[in-house]
């Protein structure tokens, strides 16, 4: 692919963040509700102190003057206050993107895994009983609620079986000797989040991979290959499966962009300390500068994710390439 | 193959690390130290008494700072900061003298001029919502020693003993320039409190034990508020034991863990009510439905409502049917004569609006107002709350039986806000919280508060006028009588209509606690306003 087209790439990637982020600025203040209001619900504060407040938030500026102040800050790399945490915005979202990550990004790549390899073995397999099965299991996990299903894992292993604890990351004002015992506490708190929300996400990349490698089976191709003699397995490694794991590049990429953005359902029951719920908060309290920092966040991360799977694509695809 | 192999096992390794127990995440006396871990689903704002608005984060301040005053399982005044305490003849002069070898958690010595320091600060600006609002009427305080403060007031304050606003150290905020205090994170907060602070969490702050407090030492060692974002996850937890007590939970919860044997759980009436708001401004620029500004209508819905329904069915009868503005129970409460009260009545509802001439003249099942304008309001509940909704849904019926037509709407609380504020609304569900002291509650509903807190628009002469003379009544009786004749005024004229009196459920392990109970009789053991069960919880025997 040549340079040119790359430099057009990152080019459009930037434009459509830019123009994200003034939507979702403009999309905000739209709302009904007013942030000053909610966050001054001090019915005795003194004028001064109102004012003192709106100055220092910026709010009592004309709106394009906050809008440029928006922007300028931005590129400087400051996201402003948070309206509800009172504290740099920067530092909340800081706070809990780890967490996140931990929970949505171990998640997806397991359910990635698992979900591709359940799609490929029911396709290949059709119409046996181990199709069935999965494919059974895949249309149950998938249409699952989310709330549900964290409520029955939750009652199944931590009041029923006694093996996890209910919430949190950790165990709440404990202080830890060592590394290993913070990891091993933490480990603790992280499986059954991590194995509901693998659950949860299996089912669209066991389906779809299903349904793409049984299109792909059915080609003309690939009645060839089995025409010359080559042995079922490798038609499918070989010949089969590449084919069939392109389009799943782009819904993996897509996933993986929004993985910065939590899983606000899986977040509430465990108490997990995630961006979703951090975003279901900031909503609430109409705290701009928060939403629009997570925002920003989760626009970059899509975007960027969807460029890369863009270049990749144009290097596992042949017909791309040239 | 073998990668594969190599994989899976792995996979199975590190699943079965998981499944080596801890030593288990419970608590009690493990080590010799008591550590006692409360489930809220309140969450902290910020640890700066200034500007939290938390049910939560008060009652963190309450441990880790000290008032002058305290109050007793009867809510009766009892020493803190302040040893003992007169007033001069003319009861515009109060003296405190204050106890002696207090010290901050950070060593400094406490002394008048942090009492003289935090108040000043709290009036000059406003910040510390229920903090600032006890300290109306004071105009100066004098420090003539480390130990003595003197507070002179315009009027006789009634309401001064019953002012929790707690003692913050000037050594440390003094520095911090004004416009910064609303956003000053108190990091590390240092009080006076029989608790310190330790640290805090993603979703925890734990205080421990101030060896040097002044005053009776707490019997826990440590206590930690830990926060759950799903109040069935944390009624799991406290079976499990995990957590030691939970507050706040759904009527759902309550007969769950009534069948736990090791668990003791409540349903304490907590001070405050929920209501019907009903739009009484009389302004042209009132986007409310005219036809509300009619007293009779609004007490027409009062007998037409079955507000005890509202408790069984909403509630799962964890409430009580609503009258006046001040809880029952409370000395301050007004009791409608029998010949005022309303009861669930629709027939005489139905009387009184036809009296008034609101008669169905088209036949669609709905009255009309004499103009010919048509009964029917937009009642506005939140949507996030299971609750109110329900409620919401129940009155609409039970005014459409007594020919009213209400267009239920839901939306978020910034948004209603938002409407209120505007007086852009007809009707809505939403509630309050109140204090030992019944100015607060009764403030709402002044004319100062159009704009504010005074939600219905609601101006009344003779309530503003009694509002500010019970502040200044320092004879328990009097004060009664005035307060009574505000909420009679009140009730009359049914701005709002008080649905219930709410209960908070809370939960102790009593399999491992003992020494708690409720305050004051059928209330809570937690966010009671009091520190004593903080004081005197112990591991069981």
């Amino acid at each position: 692919m040549h340079k040119g087209d790359m430099v057009k790439k990152l080019l459009y990637a930037l434009i459509t963040i830019l123009a994200v982020l003034v939507f979702n600025y403009i999309l905000f203040r739209v709302l009904p509700g007013n942030p000053l209001a909610m966050m001054m619900r001090n019915p005795r504060a003194t004028e001064e102190v109102i004012e003192g407040i709106r100055r220092f938030y910026g709010l009592d500026q004309e709106w394009y003057v906050q809008f440029f102040t928006y922007f300028r800050n931005l590129f400087k790399g400051d996201l402003g206050i948070s309206f509800v945490f009172k504290a740099p915005v920067s530092q909340v979202i800081a706070a809990r993107i780890l967490p996140t990550l931990l929970l949505v990004g171990i998640a997806e790549l397991i359910a990635i895994a698992v979900g591709i390899g359940i799609g490929i073995i029911a396709a290949w397999k059709r119409g046996s009983k181990l199709d069935v099965g999965t494919l059974g299991f895949s249309l149950v996990t998938y249409s699952v609620p989310t709330f549900w299903l964290g409520m029955i894992m939750l009652v199944i292993f931590c009041v029923g079986l006694r093996l996890f604890p209910t919430s949190g990351m950790f165990t709440p004002g404990k202080s830890f000797a060592t590394t290993a015992a913070m990891l091993h506490d933490l480990l603790r708190h992280a499986v059954l989040p991590i194995l509901t929300m693998s659950l949860v996400l299996i089912g669209e990349y066991a389906l779809t991979m299903r349904n793409t490698l049984i299109d792909v089976l059915s080609e003309d191709y690939i009645v060839t290959a089995r025409a010359k003699g080559f042995r079922e397995r490798y038609v499918l490694f070989k010949h089969a499966l590449p084919n069939g794991l392109l389009p799943m590049i782009t819904i993996v990429a897509i996933n993986i962009g929004f993985v910065v953005a939590g899983a606000i359902q899986i977040e509430t029951i465990f108490s997990w300390p995630g961006l979703g719920r951090l975003m279901y908060e900031a909503l609430n309290a109409r705290d701009y500068p928060l939403l629009q920092g997570i925002f920003l966040l989760v626009t970059v991360s899509v975007v960027l994710a969807n460029l890369l799977a863009d270049i990749t694509y144009s290097y596992i695809d042949p017909r791309v390439k040239n | 193959m073998k990668r594969t192999t190599k994989i899976f096992v792995s996979a199975l390794l590190v699943a079965a690390l998981c499944f080596i127990p801890t030593g288990c995440g419970g608590s009690g006396a493990d080590e010799g130290i008591s550590t006692f871990r409360l489930g809220s689903s309140t969450a902290f704002d910020t640890l700066n008494p200034l500007s939290s608005y938390m049910q939560v984060t008060y009652e963190f301040f309450l441990l880790v700072y000290d008032p002058l005053v305290r109050y007793d399982e009867n809510y009766d005044p009892v020493p803190c900061l302040a040893e003992d305490w007169s007033v001069s003849e003319d009861e515009l002069q109060w003296t405190f003298n204050l106890a002696e070898g207090v010290t901050w958690h950070d060593g400094e010595p406490f002394t008048s001029a942090d009492v003289k320091f935090t108040y000043e600060l709290m009036m000059d600006t406003g910040l510390g919502y229920m903090y600032s609002f006890y300290l109306d009427g004071i105009t100066d305080i004098q420090c003539p020693d480390a130990d003595t403060v003197v507070i002179t007031t315009e009027t006789p304050k009634a309401n001064m003993l019953m002012n929790t606003t707690p003692i913050l150290p000037e050594h440390l905020i003094a520095a911090i320039p004004e416009e910064n205090l609303e956003v000053w994170e108190n990091e590390s907060p240092v009080g006076t409190g029989p608790y310190k602070f330790d640290s805090k969490g993603d979703n925890f702050v734990k205080i421990v034990k101030n060896e040097g407090y002044f005053g009776k030492l707490p019997t826990m060692d440590e206590f930690i508020f830990v926060d759950y974002e799903n109040v069935d996850a944390m009624a799991q937890s406290l079976m499990l034991g995990e957590i030691d007590g939970a507050t706040n939970m759904n009527p759902a919860q309550l007969s769950q863990l009534q069948n736990d044997k090791n668990i003791e759980v409540i349903s304490g009436q907590e001070l405050g009510f929920m209501q019907v708001g009903i739009n009484c401004w009389t302004d042209p620029a009132s986007g409310g439905n005219p036809i509300l500004l009619d007293r009779t209508i609004r007490q027409a819905m009062d007998y037409g409502i079955n507000k005890q329904k509202i408790v069984d069915m909403a509630y799962s009868g964890q409430g009580t049917a609503g009258t006046t503005l001040i809880n029952p129970g409370d000395f301050f409460h007004y009791e409608p004569a029998a010949n005022e009260l309303r009861t669930y009545d629709p027939d005489t509802a139905k009387a009184l609006l036809d009296a008034a001439g609101y008669i169905d003249k088209n036949g669609d099942g709905f009255r009309e107002a004499k103009d010919g304008s048509p009964m029917e309001f937009e009642f506005i509940t939140i949507a996030d709350n299971v609750e109110e909704v329900k409620s919401g849904q129940m009155i609409a019926s039970d005014c459409a039986a007594i020919g009213i037509k209400i267009k239920s709407t839901t939306m978020d609380s910034g948004a209603l806000y938002d409407r209120i504020i505007e007086g852009n609304y007809d009707m809505f569900i939403w509630g309050w919280g109140a204090d030992v002291d019944p100015t607060s509650i009764l403030g709402i509903l002044t004319t100062d508060q159009i704009g504010g807190n005074n939600e219905p628009f609601f101006s009344n002469a003779r309530y503003d006028e009694l509002y500010i003379a019970q502040q200044a009544e320092m004879d328990e009786t009097a004060r009664q009588q005035m307060i009574f004749e505000m909420q009679k005024i009140v009730y009359d004229e049914s701005p709002y209509i008080i649905l219930t009196y709410s209960n908070n459920i809370q939960a102790i392990r009593s399999d491992r606690w003992e020494g708690f109970r409720q305050i004051p009789e059928g209330g809570l053991y937690f966010f009671n306003l009091t520190d004593l069960n903080y004081r005197d919880i112990k591991p069981a025997e």
